[in-house]
């Protein structure tokens, strides 16, 4: 996210239900002549309209190199476009040409250093200490070249053009597989919000992109390394995936974020910020035919890219083994058994959220202030019965191009989290040989309809999963998402336990607080 | 009958007057709207009052799904736990609903509620609780009975309190993981003092001898008609909801002896304003907290100082503090300061960010810049004109139907009063720069500052190679090492 909502005092609302299920919900699709989708839902409750486009891009487009990258224009798109930002384009055009120019310098300095580094001579090509005198004379250059961009600058401009016109929630967000770039607009300002972003889609200038990779550094610490277990979640994802780009972190690899250029950011913008790979949506109150026209009028200005984006041919090997990750860090100890599955559109990606549902219970059935409620076959027997963990949960999570059901628990104060590793494979391998049963089942369907109700309850809710379906495939899966549940059976929730959630599928996290002893060898499992 | 919210709505696009082929603006400033007439909805118009006089908010909309979100607010919390019980109101909180009632067993209880898709939660904080359900229309009568029987005749199932107990000695186990959670309890124990309830934390020992008593006793505290609100909206028979409420909660009267719970003590305590460092081995990065006396919402001042908070820090990317540390320097991932409301005794002006350990000291001495430069110099009007134009253009926005119910309970229960946002935009055009610079003076006032900063110590104090100066020189304040407190027994360590 561009901006954290870390202590962020919003109120949680209270909100009710449309009345929206799979044949009613209005959503009228429109395509403009450059390939770019529009999805729109009129509702007129309230003066506002939850506005969005998302480019189908994330993460998952980098290689080794340049990982980190594709999170980077959630923070260059506020930066403003040709007319936007600066009081002095040319000269600012000028002085980014220059800057370039420099870092290209820099870079060629860097690279004596980090040879040094590979070959042991100094420790930390970064540390200020080792700089070579050329190195910091660029640097005292580029300085000076970021001062006088500076006084030219309009700071944070499109930020104060939205804020004064009444916009709320402006952000953006970057996963693996899609950017997204939100706002909520008073109902009068559609017309504010094509213009600035078609604006930015046609004209961005990417200005102050070399000290951004200071604030994604800061966000990096902020985000992941800071957080107690964040360095081994990530070693974790990059163990689970051998090939998959899922194996890197949104945010990217420390040295690969202070090595970005702008022109490999020029080049990414190009490729992937195409009106044919992207899709926008509003909901909230308008007209969609004067919305559609507006939208003609502002986003068919911008050329679509011929070529289309390439496709992401790498496919995740079958794991040959189970993989095990043996961790000691200052946080709750806990342990993550995460399987290989499929990706979210696959046709048994609802036997896996039933399945899910069933091991752990319904996803509404989680307190705010508290721990879950012990339900489902696990918060059942490790709760309740053995009283072993404090918190089950599971999560069927499928993502584009792969997917992953993760199990998760916390042990009892002063107890391993390996103990609980038996118990959890044990309900597992029950299901894979005796099933489910119809209550089960249909608890399980139950809890996803409230789900699927709750994703449509206010606009900016509906706007962003309307948004994570066309990123992963199209809006369509979400609306028939109340059908393909109701096609799920006892045999396929069967089904699907026997093939995914197996021993050489899985990869299990045990994370213990330093000096705890460490978990002992996997048990037998029968 | 409950109104809906007046509004009247131009919409315009008025039959697409910008034709096609005229060109298009290069800028916003060239465009018009069509206007946008909007009347803050009235408290009066949404409550209504059972027998008992608990008041109701009620928002029911035919348009939405056939879905009833319900919820009992109590006034009472953890200013009411006895000594050496800390963690009572907490685990309370949750045990309203995880614990079954006399009625029907929890584990039924879960399993009826799993058939249904429905929901009962519960939770109780520093000055107030609440349990909420959420369930089909069709299936209201059925969840509200189990809702009000475990408000009214809790079971407290011990081996689900033993549960609760577990997780509360696990949470607590965490409490120095991260630099966040260290400053965030340090802070209270430099404003409020150690002995305040806001700054007291449960201990091992206190959460250990909580019992099912302890539980029931609380309970009695709390359950005084005087303490509750309820708001409710979805679609549902208002009538049939209304009849329901009435025959339960409405038809509750005090236990003899019984009083509304008291009002939240104020703390007693003369702050020592200074830097305070605790030291975090290994921490990436610092997490900086200050805060300076405020004032309370009900003060005349609360328009200005709003304003003057959102220019410093409120304003997200608009604000000095983030165009200056965030954007020109590369300093943090975010800066913010926010205004605490005081509902209860003055608030504070309060802000925060994570940096570097290096770093910390220059972004410091960046801030104090920032603030200073608002006491000196009048903001231009210009300027102060498009923050409020922003204010009062989004506030619409705050005031869907189902935001606007929770909002006037949520006032309720805090006692501000009902139609307190009636005429806030009116309030908020007219403050004027010299208000600001005004407010700037009396509230960014550095000799009463108390500052926290959590990270690895000796590189906080030292500063940064390429911006030179030490943390000690930002302020002219006593700086101060804080031990990190034991997880178990709260003693420093």
């Amino acid at each position: 996210m561009i901006r954290s909502l870390l202590l962020n005092f919003v109120v949680a609302s209270i909100l009710g239900f449309s009345p929206l299920d799979a044949q009613s919900l209005p959503v009228r699709e429109h395509t403009l002549k450059n390939g770019m989708k529009v999805l729109l839902v009129e509702r007129h409750d309230e003066p506002t309209i939850a506005c969005g486009w998302v480019a189908k891009v994330g993460s998952v487009n980098e290689r080794p190199g340049i990982t980190g990258l594709a999170h980077i224009f959630e923070h260059m798109m506020f930066k403003g476009t040709k007319s936007i930002g600066t009081k002095d384009a040319a000269r600012d055009m000028e002085i980014n040409d220059m800057q370039d120019k420099i870092q290209a310098e820099i870079r060629a300095e860097m690279s004596l250093l980090r040879e040094k580094q590979r070959r042991g001579e100094i420790k930390n090509m970064m540390d200020p200490s080792v700089r070579t005198p050329r190195l910091q004379e660029l640097l005292d250059e580029f300085d000076k070249l970021v001062k006088e961009q500076r006084e030219l600058i309009v700071k944070d401009e499109l930020w104060k053009i939205y804020q004064t016109a009444g916009a709320t929630n402006l952000n953006a967000s970057t996963s693996s597989d899609r950017t997204f770039y939100i706002i909520q607009i008073p109902s009068n300002k559609l017309e504010l919000w094509a213009l600035m972003e078609s604006d930015r889609l046609i004209n961005p200038v990417f200005r102050e992109f070399y000290s951004e990779r200071s604030v994604i550094l800061e966000e990096r610490r902020q985000t992941l390394e800071s957080r107690p277990d964040g360095l081994i979640d990530e070693a974790f994802d990059a163990m689970v995936w051998m090939a998959s780009p899922y194996q890197w972190e949104v945010i990217g690899w420390p040295s690969d974020i202070t090595h970005m250029t702008r022109e490999s950011a020029n080049e990414f913008f190009a490729t992937y910020y195409a009106p044919n790979n992207i899709t926008a949506i509003l909901v909230g109150d308008f007209k969609s035919d004067a919305a559609i026209a507006l939208m003609e009028k502002y986003f068919e200005r911008i050329p679509a890219n011929p070529k289309g984006v390439p496709e992401i041919t790498t496919e995740e090997p079958r794991q040959p083994a189970q993989q095990r990750m043996i961790a000691k860090a200052e946080t709750q100890p806990n342990i993550n058994i995460t399987f290989k599955t499929v990706p979210s559109v696959h046709k048994d990606a609802p036997a896996l959220t039933a399945l899910a549902s069933i091991l752990t219970g319904a996803p509404t059935s989680r307190f705010a202030g508290g721990a879950a409620r012990p339900s489902g076959r696990l918060g059942k027997a490790l709760v309740l019965e053995q009283k072993l963990a404090t918190l089950t949960a599971t999560y069927a999570y499928g993502r584009k191009y792969e997917g992953t059901f993760i199990v998760y628990a916390t042990p009892v104060p002063d107890q391993s989290p390996d103990a609980l590793e038996p118990v959890i494979f044990g309900e597992i391998q029950k299901i894979a040989r005796d099933g489910v049963t119809d209550q089960e089942l249909t608890r399980a369907k139950n809890a996803a309809l409230m789900v699927f109700y709750m994703q449509q309850e206010n606009n900016q809710g509906l706007r962003n999963t309307l948004a994570a379906a066309e990123a992963a495939g199209t809006y369509k899966d979400f609306l028939e998402i109340p059908n393909k549940l109701q096609a799920v059976t006892k045999e396929d929730v069967q089904r699907v336990a026997q093939e995914y959630l197996v021993e050489e599928r899985s990869n299990v996290l045990l994370t213990t607080r330093p000096g705890a002893p460490s978990p002992s060898q996997p048990q037998e499992v029968n | 009958m409950f109104g809906r919210i007046a509004l009247s709505l131009v919409i315009g696009f008025s039959s697409l007057t910008w034709l096609a082929g005229q060109a298009l603006p290069d800028r916003p400033e060239k465009l018009t709207y069509p206007p946008l007439v909007f009347q803050v909805p009235k408290a009066k118009d949404y409550s209504a009052k059972l027998k008992n006089n608990i008041p109701v908010y009620i928002s029911d909309d035919d348009a939405i799904a056939p879905i009833v979100n319900l919820a009992i607010h109590w006034r009472g919390g953890k200013y009411m736990e006895p000594e050496g019980k800390e963690g009572l109101a907490n685990i309370f909180g949750a045990q309203i609903s995880q614990g079954g009632s006399l009625k029907m067993d929890i584990a039924k209880q879960e399993d009826r509620l799993e058939d249904l898709a429905a929901n009962i939660s519960s939770r109780c904080g520093d000055a107030s609780g609440s349990i909420s359900m959420r369930c089909m229309e069709k299936d209201f009568k059925e969840v509200f009975e189990m809702m009000i029987d475990s408000l009214a005749q809790p079971a407290f199932a011990q081996d689900r309190l033993d549960i609760a107990k577990r997780s509360a000695r696990e949470e607590m186990e965490q409490l120095n993981d991260s630099v966040v959670s260290i400053a965030q309890y340090l802070i209270p124990q430099l404003m409020m003092g150690e002995n305040h309830f806001m700054a007291k934390r449960p201990t091992t020992a206190s959460i250990d001898s909580i019992t099912r008593e302890d539980l029931q006793a609380f309970h009695e505290r709390v359950m005084h008609p005087s303490n509750f609100v309820v708001s409710i909206s979805g679609n549902f028979n208002k009538k049939m909801v209304m009849d329901r409420l009435n025959a339960t909660i409405g038809a509750m009267r005090p236990r003899k002896g019984s009083e509304p719970s008291p009002k939240p003590p104020a703390p007693d305590f003369a702050r020592k304003p200074g830097i305070y460092i605790a030291d975090k081995t290994n921490a990436p990065q610092s997490m900086i907290m200050w805060a300076l006396p405020g004032m309370r919402r009900s003060d005349d001042d609360w328009y200005a100082a709003t304003l003057m908070n959102f220019i410093l820090g409120g304003g997200s990317f608009t604000s000095k503090l983030m165009k200056k540390i965030r954007s020109d320097e590369g300093l943090t991932y975010g800066i913010y300061s926010f205004l605490t409301e005081g509902a209860y005794w003055t608030g504070d002006v309060m802000g925060y960010s994570q940096t570097s350990n290096n770093t910390v000291a220059y972004l410091l001495r960046l801030a104090v810049a920032e603030m200073e430069a608002l006491k000196n110099t009048p903001i231009p009007d210009a300027e102060l004109q498009t923050v409020k134009d922003g204010m009062i253009e989004s506030f619409p926005s705050r005031w869907g139907k189902m935001a606007a119910v929770n909002t006037f309970a949520s006032e309720a229960i805090a006692g501000w009063p009902e139609d307190w946002w009636v005429n806030y935009r009116e309030k908020i055009q007219a403050v004027t720069p010299a208000d600001v610079q005004r407010m700037a003076r009396r509230l960014l006032d550095m000799e009463k500052i108390i500052l926290v900063v959590v990270g690895e110590a000796d590189k906080i104090e030292a500063g940064d190679h390429d911006r030179p100066g030490l943390l000690k020189d930002v302020l002219p304040l006593p700086m101060q090492r804080l031990p990190l407190r034991d997880p178990n027994t709260g003693k420093p360590m």
